[in-house]
């Protein structure tokens, strides 16, 4: 239902091969290929489908891709974004199912950029996966990725990410945060890597796996909220930056309640 | 890149390798090859009694069932094992009653190689195990220490005299089907040093272990076995140098530590295997495993610095077994010219508030390759299991990589585990700064690296530290402004 | 002392420096002011031989030789020292350290010794009393952590330490509160003798009322396009730049 509500705030059409300024909608079921011609800036949200798909977008140089990605079934999807120079490409990406998602992002043109903010929540046997895969092929180029994962119950969560800089891809600025949170008798396992073959980069990478913070939650309670409700409000918290930054920005509170309504089935 | 840079990488390529002499000592080798006759000839060469026997046959029989792995981050040339010479031992002469019947050339090598192997060990205060190509030449301090029940020797010997503890510890921690080198390692060793620090005892002294690499075509295939009963205190040292040759060495140890309950291990080593020349001719192949295993309250700090070698694959790990048990890995890892170097640790939490530490500095130059890899994991029943990782990669010029692959893996809600790298290069304007000051370019770069890597390098022996920071300097030398 | 003949600069194909002269004597003080983007931290940095700029015309003569064709560290060895407005952060390489090696290579180049531990340990404490530099600080790396004020401090300590015939303080008040400002100033002054000379880069006044200059000079444009003496930097302080700037632009 929720669902329904992010695709009915959206308000776009079905997203044709070639996306002109405009909200865009796409439901992943089957492979597909499509480009942001360019200067154009255009917005797409894509819900997945029960399928094992690849799509191709093409940012074309100085074009602008926002776009919000919603693993809500048993999917495994594989999307490749290719940005070109000065081209610049949002992600906002949440699972809230068993699913895996593998972004490959190509910045093939100087001060290319592109910025990911994901999040998992994985509860009861949930086996969820994010992969990450940028590659910095020019110089210049920056990109920022942060996935947050909470994993419950018996769930398995995992991130991969590797960030490579290419020879001669000088002044890459490349950031990338793996943090975690798990309960019960879950596992997560984070793969934060970095292959670099240029000397004048900035690069960091950090992951984190931990819990929550008893005193938060030892503060609320003794201001009267119960146990439940101040775990959930701290994951809430932990996550809700990620949505708050949604590539669409019109969309950030139904994307919200998606994850809270899954954070009270933990 | 500036032309400064440039001249700098210039003569970082030139700077040679200073310990590539080689000692004109007979030497008794098998013919190259591997088969169970060549294994039996070892084990008969090395008087050892039939279990012994049985054990390697049975390495080897595992080993021909393995293939050569290639998951690692290294570029590695094929590797003919029929065309190694798997023993080659100091031709004896006969048994020595004293340090001035050890031949003089040998002698002469050691001094080269700086080892105090005489009296002035006394007030070093550290006793040298030295492995020049496969057997022990001399053991020294065993008196001393001796005394206080710690046994130091070759592990030929302990295999003859401490049957029993052989048998209890040696495959304990590193079984022969742990990995392709484990196995070949079980089956061929030659030699190497054997520790034991018994209950209670702290260890008076650094024990320190040299391994040389003198005989062409020789592989080494060291065994080094330490075992710190309940509640013992050891520090470890080991070095390591090669000759300069154009053929590729093959090197393949393993170390194996038993920290039992409440003990504390510390093992340092200074690796500087010839690494080849500017061509990426020659050198070492460093294939290595080394591991521990903490009981209760244990802990062991493994400290590397590793500036040598062709090929470097080594992990020392850290099994924490023990509740309330930790480890830590403490590594500065530096390539030149076509150097590889994958390295890094493995830390296993199973006990319950067991901790680990990792700080690892690659330092990367000319056209090599320097990846970090690690592992992290956190079993179910690690509880309150805490992990912290750092991992830092300094790069010196733009045609070499650093590269960063760190595994963490949590079975368990209550482990708090973080990760941090970073990846940086020499500023213009560190550079700037400190020749503004009136330091050359050689001295500010050596002193920005040495600065660098001074968190792991304070963790050294005080010793090894000041040769330590010397190696880094001679990788260095040579720089023109 | 320091002779700037004609002095042109630029950084990629942009020219920064067009045509600097200036004199500076033994024992005078000279203050270099000028707008935002004048080109006074490139003079100091190309003075001091930032391999950054190019220099495309001029001369400099230091002590009597050709100063250009010097590489940087020749030119702190001769006694050239740069007061950086941003200190650079050397992590893991302690102060102590870092002044040890720096010292004994100026004394190198004047033929001296190097210094025992005991003396250099004498010289740190007497030259770090001079700005009232926290001892600590000196075992820290550096400027690693240290605060603006620390870092401006610190820079004067190094070079009470380096004992230079020239030094350039580029904008070494910015930053600075006011009693900071008094210890660095301070320090300056104690440090200037018949000697040696100074070259204040600054944008405000006040810190001329506790270094006074000999001369001020107004850098416009790559340009000096202005010489006084020190009545000029509070004309300056009342006025702006505007008068002398619009001279300028009708020329």
């Amino acid at each position: 239902m929720t669902v329904e509500r992010i695709v009915n705030e959206m308000v776009a059409q079905p997203a044709p091969d070639t996306l002109t300024p405009g909200s865009w909608s796409l439901v992943a079921d089957s492979s597909r290929s499509l480009v942001v011609e360019q200067g154009v800036r255009a917005e797409l949200l894509v819900i997945d489908a029960e399928a094992a798909v690849s799509i191709d977008i093409n940012v074309a140089q100085g074009a602008e891709l926002r776009m919000v990605y919603v693993s809500q079934t048993q999917s495994a999807n594989h999307i490749k974004l290719t940005v070109a120079e000065g081209g610049r490409c949002d992600v906002t990406q949440v699972m809230t199912h068993s699913s895996e998602v593998h972004f490959n992002t190509m910045l093939d043109g100087r001060f290319a950029t592109f910025e990911l903010n994901g999040v998992f929540v994985l509860t009861g046997d949930d086996r969820g996966g994010v992969t990450v895969d940028v590659h910095h092929n020019m110089p210049d180029c920056t990109s920022c990725t942060i996935v947050k994962g909470v994993a419950s119950g018996s769930a398995h969560g995992r991130f991969s990410g590797v960030v490579y800089v290419a020879p001669d891809a000088q002044r890459t600025d490349s950031k990338q945060l793996s943090r975690n949170v798990t309960l019960g008798d879950a596992r997560i396992e984070t793969l934060p890597q970095l292959e670099i073959y240029a000397d004048d980069v900035k690069c960091s990478h950090g992951a984190t796996v931990g819990q929550m913070d008893a005193e938060a939650v030892m503060y609320m309670r003794q201001r009267g909220l119960s146990l439940v409700d101040a775990k959930r409000l701290q994951l809430e918290g932990f996550v809700s930056d990620v949505v708050m930054r949604s590539a669409i920005g019109r969309i950030a509170e139904p994307l919200q309640e998606l994850i809270s309504e899954k954070i009270n089935r933990l | 890149m500036s032309e400064n840079t440039n001249n700098i990488l210039d003569s970082l390529e030139k700077s040679d390798y200073k310990y590539g002499f080689v000692t004109d000592i007979e030497t008794e080798t098998i013919p190259r090859g591997l088969s169970e006759d060549v294994i039996r000839l070892i084990s008969e060469k090395k008087g050892e009694p039939d279990w012994m026997l049985e054990r390697r046959l049975k390495a080897y029989r595992h080993w021909l069932t393995l293939k050569h792995p290639n998951w690692a981050h290294l570029d590695i040339p094929e590797i003919d094992f029929q065309d190694v010479i798997y023993y080659a031992a100091p031709k004896p002469k006969k048994q020595l009653n004293s340090m001035d019947e050890v031949d003089p050339e040998l002698k002469r090598t050691f001094d080269k190689l700086g080892i105090p192997l005489e009296e002035q060990m006394a007030l070093a205060g550290v006793a040298v195990d030295a492995v020049m190509d496969s057997v022990s030449v001399k053991t020294t301090f065993r008196d001393t220490l001796a005394e206080k029940g710690i046994i130091f020797c070759s592990i030929s010997e302990a295999i003859k005299e401490h049957p029993e503890l052989i048998k209890k510890y040696l495959g304990s921690v590193v079984p022969y089907t742990d990995n392709f080198y484990a196995a070949l390692n079980a089956a061929v060793f030659s030699d190497g040093s054997f520790c034991y620090i018994p209950k209670g005892v702290h260890c008076p002294m650094e024990l320190s272990t040299y391994f040389r690499i003198n005989a062409e075509g020789t592989g080494q295939f060291e065994r080094t076995l330490i075992v710190a009963d309940e509640g013992s205190y050891v520090s470890y040292l080991e070095g390591c140098t090669a000759p300069q040759r154009d053929e590729n060495q093959l090197h393949a140890a393993v170390v194996e530590i038993v920290v039992e309950r409440d003990a504390d291990v510390k093992y340092s080593t200074v690796q500087n295997w010839y690494p080849g020349d500017k061509n990426g001719k020659g050198g070492i192949y460093n294939f290595v495993t080394k591991r521990g295993l903490c009981r209760e309250g244990a802990h062991l700090s493994w400290t590397q610095v590793e500036t040598g070698s062709a090929i470097t694959w080594k992990y020392p790990s850290c099994v924490l077994l023990g509740d309330n048990s930790s480890g830590e890995f403490y590594s500065v890892a530096m390539t030149n010219n076509y150097q590889q170097a994958d390295t890094g640790t493995k830390m296993i939490h199973i006990g319950k508030n067991t901790r680990s530490r990792i700080v690892s500095k690659g330092i990367s130059a000319g056209m090599s390759q320097n990846a970090y890899r690690g592992m992290v994991k956190v079993a179910r029943g690690a509880d309150n299991a805490r992990n912290y990782s750092q991992c830092d990669s300094l790069l010196i010029g733009d045609k070499c990589g650093a590269h960063t692959f760190p595994v963490i893996n949590s079975h368990n809600p209550s482990a708090v585990l973080e990760h941090e790298a970073t990846t940086s290069k020499i500023s213009e304007d560190q550079l700037f700064y400190s020749r503004q000051r009136g330091l050359s370019t050689e001295d500010a770069v050596g002193m920005i690296v040495n600065g660098y890597a001074r968190e792991v390098l304070t963790k050294l022996p005080m010793e090894f530290a000041v040769e330590a920071q010397k190696l880094l300097a001679i990788s260095l030398e040579g720089s023109v402004g | 002392m320091l002779k700037v003949e004609n002095l042109h600069a630029s950084v990629g194909d942009k020219d920064i420096l067009k045509g600097i002269n200036l004199t500076v004597k033994a024992g005078e003080v000279h203050a270099i002011m000028g707008p935002n983007g004048s080109g006074k931290s490139t003079l100091a940095s190309v003075l001091a031989g930032n391999e950054k700029f190019t220099v495309t015309e001029g001369k400099v003569e230091f002590l009597g030789k050709d100063m250009l064709s010097l590489s940087i560290e020749e030119r702190s060895r001769m006694g050239l020292f740069l007061g950086f407005q941003y200190p650079v952060e050397i992590p893991g390489v302690t102060m102590a350290n870092f002044m040890k090696l720096a010292v004994n290579e100026q004394r190198k180049a004047r033929g001296l010794e190097p210094l025992s531990a005991a003396e250099y340990l004498r010289m740190m404490r007497e030259k770090s009393a001079v700005v009232e530099l926290d001892s600590k600080l000196t075992s820290r790396a550096v400027n690693e952590g240290f605060s603006g004020g620390e870092k401006k401090k610190n820079e004067i300590f190094q070079m009470a330490m380096l004992d230079p015939k020239l030094a350039i303080l580029d904008e070494t008040d910015s930053g600075l509160d006011i009693d900071a400002l008094r210890i660095v100033a301070t320090g300056v002054t104690r440090l200037h003798t018949p000697e040696n000379a100074t070259v204040v880069i600054t944008h405000y006044q006040r810190l001329l009322d506790y270094i006074v200059p000999d001369f001020v000079h107004v850098l416009y444009k790559g340009r000096i396009i202005y010489s006084g003496d020190k009545s000029l930097a509070l004309k300056l302080e009342k006025e702006g730049y505007d008068w002398l700037i619009n001279d300028y632009k009708e020329e």
